[in-house]
């Protein structure tokens, strides 16, 4: 027995929430008085009539929350708020079409970063500022914070915590999942405080300065501006940003330990390790390409490769530059990278840098062990080995990645779209990326797609963010069987 | 002197029969009543059947007035409680037997202390740490380190080239690099001779040296063997002793482990590091072992629990041309015929575990002691304590029994290689070497009261 009514009360606490994180582009649109008040409001009240009406529902005799039902109220609830979070965009008919709406509002929830909005600037402050809020809403698990900041909903959060963020490690900083999601929050909460403040102090206007601030930590990438962070030409700026979106790409619990002084975890992390030592051999790498088109000081070169490199493999998808333009090698270095992703545990999207870890480690233990076949060879990450069931998931994760990417190539191409534009555009939904090659470069939008494409893309976005299987899992036969 | 043993195993019995001799009176106790029939039919000593961690089976052994207790069954969590127990009853001092690094470490040591634990040791890591030793000195088939690592007892066997070969003792001093190089016994024919001035030394001797820290390294050359360099090692075995042995020397040679119980096998691959292989197989399978590369190795550790098994892999190992092979051999019976058939190092925790423990029985008096393979005499460092004959008479006047010899004297930062005319002084440090019947002698002439 699925109990329906204990999800749909969860999904009315959400959109509650929704409501309230609405309330910072009230007071925007309030301000600047463009004219947006009516439609934000109007969704506020909306917002608030469906939260309430959901959150009232009981079921007559409840239970515990069990797997299945942890599984459907991600989903769903994700689902929910893609539908909700069009709204604003959709009543002040900022964008007229409500694929165009759902598209932008699940790539914001998502933090994928990929847009439809052929001017930017054109659009209200109000609405821009809902358009950074979903990416950070996104950013971290938000079910998880519902069940943390709601305990009266007497579910247990474990199920969601596994559903929200299936990740390859646990990195539970407390005992109790609840404590853990506080915790891991206040991080976030804390890291956006200080990188609102920098860019504020570094010179961008206050309207400025939040919505990048938003969008940074949760490595989203939606931006005010239709140049992107090119907008904001100061090195100061761009420094901080790559600093920012460097700490998005990190475990979330390593940075805690950090902060509560045990810095050491950080460091003899080998995830952490390898993913810095990616982004400085990358960085290195792709700056002597740039050196030699020779438009480049060498200064401007390292810090644009640095940016370009960061925000793709932390997955935030900010652009200060057209790395399509540098060379067609290069570009395939870029289209790699939507394949990586950061850390597990952090805000990053994509496949992340543990699963890459492990995928190698264990094919060189094959290999090994064809020398020696009755050789013991447990794949150890931080010199603990990791049980082989997590291995085996992993590596089914990395085929069913590509298993969906070609389907979904497949399905772009049979439509018409040329073969580059396809894979940057699968790619960069799923990894939650946001710019990618072909037509849907950095300095391009997805406007130009049909409405279905768009569609179908947002639904890789969320199968990408919920990685994989939490959706996935909905549409097997078995998920739907009593047992 | 009372003596309260826990635990009839392998450490238990060697120790109540090697105590036996000198006259303590011990009491051993553990649950099975077979090893406990097979002691005392052996052995002059009091039997208790029970559980060590039972007060009452600890008054019946009279704990409360016994010098020392000692916990040695094989379980650790017994040892820790049963040595806990006996101190609060009255035992003067305590030593527990135990499988776990972690608990000895420096740090750890007042707090087993406070506890009332006195001292912790666990053979398979004394094993090991002597491993490693033996590993990284190859060339030698023993090798011991006393007052804190500054002199060495080591063990070879004399080669036909070496320039050893046909000297006389008494002409070593002629050559300056053998000044602080002291012959303390020479095996020949398994017979145990403490060398004169007149010995001379042949092809084939077994000798142990003691030297200084710095001469230690020019002693490899008088073995007269060519040498080869070793870095690529096979462990036989899964117990505890391989796994610690594997740890150890991991950090500088290429290791490869093979055991024959999956299980451990995996909990052993867990802890050590992914450079060192661990392959699950049977030892008795020299083909398995050959496909593992054997052949390659340039030395072979067989730890496996059967002696047989060890001298066996070891003696097919040589015959595939491995380098070096170490076996561990527990029966005594076997170490002259597996060093006669070509083990070149043998290694036995129940001696090992036995030396650590024998000082704190020797009266007090005796700092360090070392039993040696293929020979009953020890090793055993004492101090000069008080003005009597050894201070006022030139060595060579001495009453000192023929079977003992003084090895080296430790003065200050000084280190002396005594001649006849030598006389000791207050809080000298001796190092000498005795077969068993003078033990009691040179016990009388270094006791104080």
């Amino acid at each position: 027995m699925i109990q329906y009514k204990v999800i749909g009360r969860v999904i009315g606490y959400l959109i509650l929430l929704l409501a309230v994180l609405l309330v910072p582009s009230i007071g925007f649109s309030i301000w600047y008085a463009e004219g947006d008040l009516r439609p934000l409001l109007l969704s506020f009240f909306l917002f608030i009539i469906t939260g309430v009406g959901l959150s009232l529902m009981r079921e007559k005799k409840e239970a515990g929350v069990k797997k299945r039902e942890g599984y459907l109220i991600v989903a769903f609830g994700w689902i929910a708020m893609g539908l909700f979070g069009s709204l604003p965009y959709w009543l002040s008919q900022s964008i007229p079409h409500f694929h165009d709406a759902l598209f932008e509002s699940i790539s914001g929830l998502t933090t994928t970063g990929a847009t439809i909005l052929e001017d930017i600037e054109s659009v209200s402050k109000g609405i821009l500022t809902w358009r950074s809020t979903t990416q950070w809403i996104g950013g971290m698990g938000i079910i998880v914070l519902t069940v943390a900041l709601f305990p009266l909903l007497g579910i247990g959060g474990i199920e969601l915590f596994v559903a929200e963020a299936p990740g390859p490690t646990s990195d539970k900083v407390h005992p109790r999942i609840k404590e853990t999601a506080k915790r891991l929050w206040l991080v976030y909460v804390g890291l956006t405080l200080v990188v609102i403040l920098l860019y504020w102090w570094e010179g961008m206007t206050f309207f400025d300065a939040f919505n990048h601030g938003l969008t940074t930590i949760s490595s989203g990438g939606f931006s005010t501006k239709n140049q992107s962070m090119a907008f904001f030409t100061s090195p100061l700026i761009q420094y901080t940003c790559i600093v920012f979106m460097f700490l998005s790409g990190v475990n979330f619990s390593l940075t805690y330990y950090s902060l509560v002084g045990k810095p050491k975890r950080m460091f003899s992390n080998e995830e952490f390790k390898i993913y810095f030592l990616i982004v400085l051999f990358l960085s290195i790498y792709v700056s002597i390409g740039v050196l030699y088109t020779g438009k480049y000081s060498y200064e401007e070169a390292f810090r644009t490769s640095l940016f370009q490199v960061l925000s793709l493999i932390t997955t935030t998808g900010y652009v200060t530059d057209n790395y399509t333009e540098w060379s067609a090698g290069l570009s395939f270095v870029f289209f790699l990278l939507l394949f990586s992703g950061g850390s597990a545990g952090s805000t990053s999207g994509g496949i992340k840098i543990i699963r890459h870890i492990v995928f190698f480690k264990h094919s060189l233990q094959e290999f090994k062990r064809l020398l020696h076949p009755q050789a013991i060879l447990p794949l150890k990450i931080n010199k603990t080995s990791v049980n082989p069931k997590i291995v085996h998931r992993i590596i089914t994760f990395l085929l069913v990645y590509l298993f969906i990417l070609f389907v979904g190539v497949l399905v772009l191409s049979i439509n018409g779209i040329d073969l580059q534009t396809s894979m940057g555009a699968v790619a960069t939904s799923l990894g939650n990326v946001g710019p990618a090659i072909g037509q849907v470069g950095p300095m391009d939008n997805f406007a130009w797609l049909s409405p279905g494409i768009k569609i179908f893309l947002a639904f890789l976005m969320l199968i990408g963010r919920l990685e994989l299987f939490t959706i996935l899992i909905i549409f097997t036969p078995y998920f739907w069987k009593n047992s | 002197m009372r003596i309260v043993i826990a635990g009839a195993g392998d450490i238990g019995s060697h120790l109540a029969q090697l105590m036996t001799y000198e006259d303590k009176d011990i009491v051993l106790i553990d649950n099975d009543p077979e090893v406990l029939d097979l002691a005392s039919s052996k052995l002059d000593i009091l039997t208790i059947e029970g559980d060590a961690t039972s007060l009452e089976k600890l008054k019946e052994a009279n704990t409360a007035n016994a010098r020392l207790f000692l916990a040695v069954t094989t379980s650790e969590q017994t040892n820790i409680i049963s040595a806990i127990l006996a101190k609060k009853m009255g035992a003067k001092l305590c030593i527990a037997r135990v499988g776990n690094e972690e608990y000895l470490t420096e740090q750890n040591h007042s707090f087993f202390k406070q506890l009332g634990i006195d001292t912790l040791i666990c053979p398979d890591k004394l094993a090991a740490d002597e491993i490693n030793r033996l590993v990284h000195n190859f060339q030698f088939s023993d090798i011991s380190t006393f007052d804190q690592d500054k002199i060495s007892l080591i063990g070879f066997t004399i080669g036909p080239g070496s320039r050893l070969c046909n000297m006389a003792l008494r002409n070593m001093s002629e050559h300056p690099d053998l000044e602080m190089v002291r012959i303390v016994a020479v095996i020949r024919d398994h017979q145990t001779i403490i060398p004169n001035g007149n010995t001379v030394l042949r092809n084939n001797d077994h000798v142990y040296i003691i030297t200084d820290k710095e001469h230690c390294k020019s002693i490899d050359q008088l073995t007269g063997e060519a040498k080869q360099n070793v870095k690529s090692i096979m462990i036989l075995g899964d117990s505890p002793l391989a796994f610690l042995t594997a740890k150890v020397l991991e950090k500088e040679y290429q290791v490869h482990i093979i055991g024959s119980d999956g299980e451990k096998c995996r909990k052993m691959a867990d802890k050590l590091d992914s450079s060192t292989m661990v392959v699950k197989g049977s030892y008795r399978n020299i083909d398995f072992l050959e496909s593992e590369g054997l052949a390659q190795k340039d030395m072979l550790i067989a730890l496996t629990g059967n002696s047989e098994t060890n001298i066996i892999s070891c003696l097919s190992a040589k015959n595939r041309g491995v380098y070096k092979t170490l076996a561990q051999v527990e029966n005594k019976e076997y170490t002259f015929i597996s060093q006669d058939i070509g083990v070149d190092t043998l290694i036995n925790t129940k001696l090992i575990a036995a030396s650590e423990i024998f000082r704190y029985i020797r009266k007090g008096q005796v700092e360090a002691i070392k039993t040696l393979h293929g020979t009953d005499a020890e090793l055993m460092q004492y101090v000069v304590r008080v003005e009597n004959q050894l201070t006022k008479k030139p060595i060579k006047d001495i009453k000192f029994p023929e079977t003992a010899i003084i090895g080296i004297v430790i003065r200050g930062d000084e280190f002396i290689i005594p001649t006849g005319d030598c006389r000791l002084k207050l809080e000298d440090k001796v190092l000498l070497f005795a077969l068993p019947d003078a033990i009691k002698k040179i016990e009388k002439l270094f006791t104080y009261k």
